[in-house]
């Protein structure tokens, strides 16, 4: 065998197989973490801009908004008591039907 | 479609720029085995390492090929992402015991007709040439591409590819006996 006859052949002996399907799930794998991670970075702009309306806003209507839930309180706790017993009465009358 | 077929690729290109994550599946399928053998003349015996370079190289594609302004160039483009990365690794590698180790290992099966001698020869001669050589003779010589498309990939001009391959070639055959005209 000739030099270059040699090195043709070492050269085609250690090519990797045509298919290899777990180093294709692996790239297909880091591929969907790598999205992942952009999806959460995309969102984090929003989040700031989020947090930061509501701080305005709670600076802005924070004492009107204390004046409403005093006045408010009797009637929300008053329908909260009425909501729990409608629930607690039919669950009752489920439990406790004939059929 | 070919494996090497550049009208494919740029239309696999355009349906992965679209969202298509079977077609960049297919990019992988249709291009792993020639990074990857690239990949492992470029870094030596670290074929794990090789592998994971490899990987890292189709993720960087996945989340750059907007940037690629010839879809029909994409293996040439990949090979380059490659390429930029082995060099970061094969500079900070200094695991040199433990690839001479996985070098050996490697280099003791080969294929018929040629001695476990001259593929050990051939991998010293591989690992003693300077990174931008070895890549140049694993693509033009290994894998078959033109000097241009190597140009191209590895960033370097087209004289320096044609001189770095010969180059090496002259090496590579002294290691296997051949004489230094070779």
């Amino acid at each position: 065998m000739t030099p270059e006859s040699k090195l043709d052949s070492l050269f085609a002996a250690d090519a990797p197989s045509a298919r290899d399907y777990a180093f294709e799930a692996e790239v297909a794998r880091r591929v969907a973490l790598r999205r992942a991670w952009l999806t959460a970075a995309a969102t984090a702009p929003w989040a700031i801009v989020g947090t930061v309306l509501l701080w305005a806003l709670v600076r802005s209507i924070g004492p009107a908004l204390e004046t409403t839930a005093e006045a408010l309180a009797p009637t929300a706790m008053a329908a909260t008591i009425a909501t729990t017993g409608v629930i607690a009465a039919l669950w009752l009358s489920r439990r406790f039907s004939a059929v | 479609m070919t494996l090497n077929d550049p009208a494919g690729d740029a239309a696999l290109v355009a349906r992965a720029l679209a969202g298509s994550d079977a077609a960049f599946g297919r990019l992988v399928e249709r291009h792993q085995a020639a990074l990857r053998a690239f990949l492992r003349r470029v870094m030596g015996p670290a074929r794990t390492e090789a592998d994971d370079v490899a990987q890292d190289a189709f993720v960087s594609a996945w989340s750059s090929l907007r940037s690629l302004r010839d879809p029909a160039g994409f293996r040439a483009w990949l090979c380059g992402i490659a390429w930029r990365k082995a060099q970061d690794r094969i500079r900070a590698s200094v695991r040199g015991a433990a690839r001479d180790g996985a070098w050996l290992e490697a280099a003791a099966a080969g294929p018929p007709g040629v001695s476990p001698e001259d593929r050990l020869a051939l991998a010293a001669a591989m690992q003693d040439l300077p990174p931008d050589v070895r890549a140049c003779v694993a693509l033009c010589l290994a894998d078959g591409w033109s000097h241009a498309e190597t140009a191209v990939a590895l960033g370097l001009p087209l004289g320096t590819v044609k001189s770095h391959v010969a180059r090496g070639r002259a090496r590579l055959l002294m290691a296997l006996g051949g004489t230094d005209d070779a």
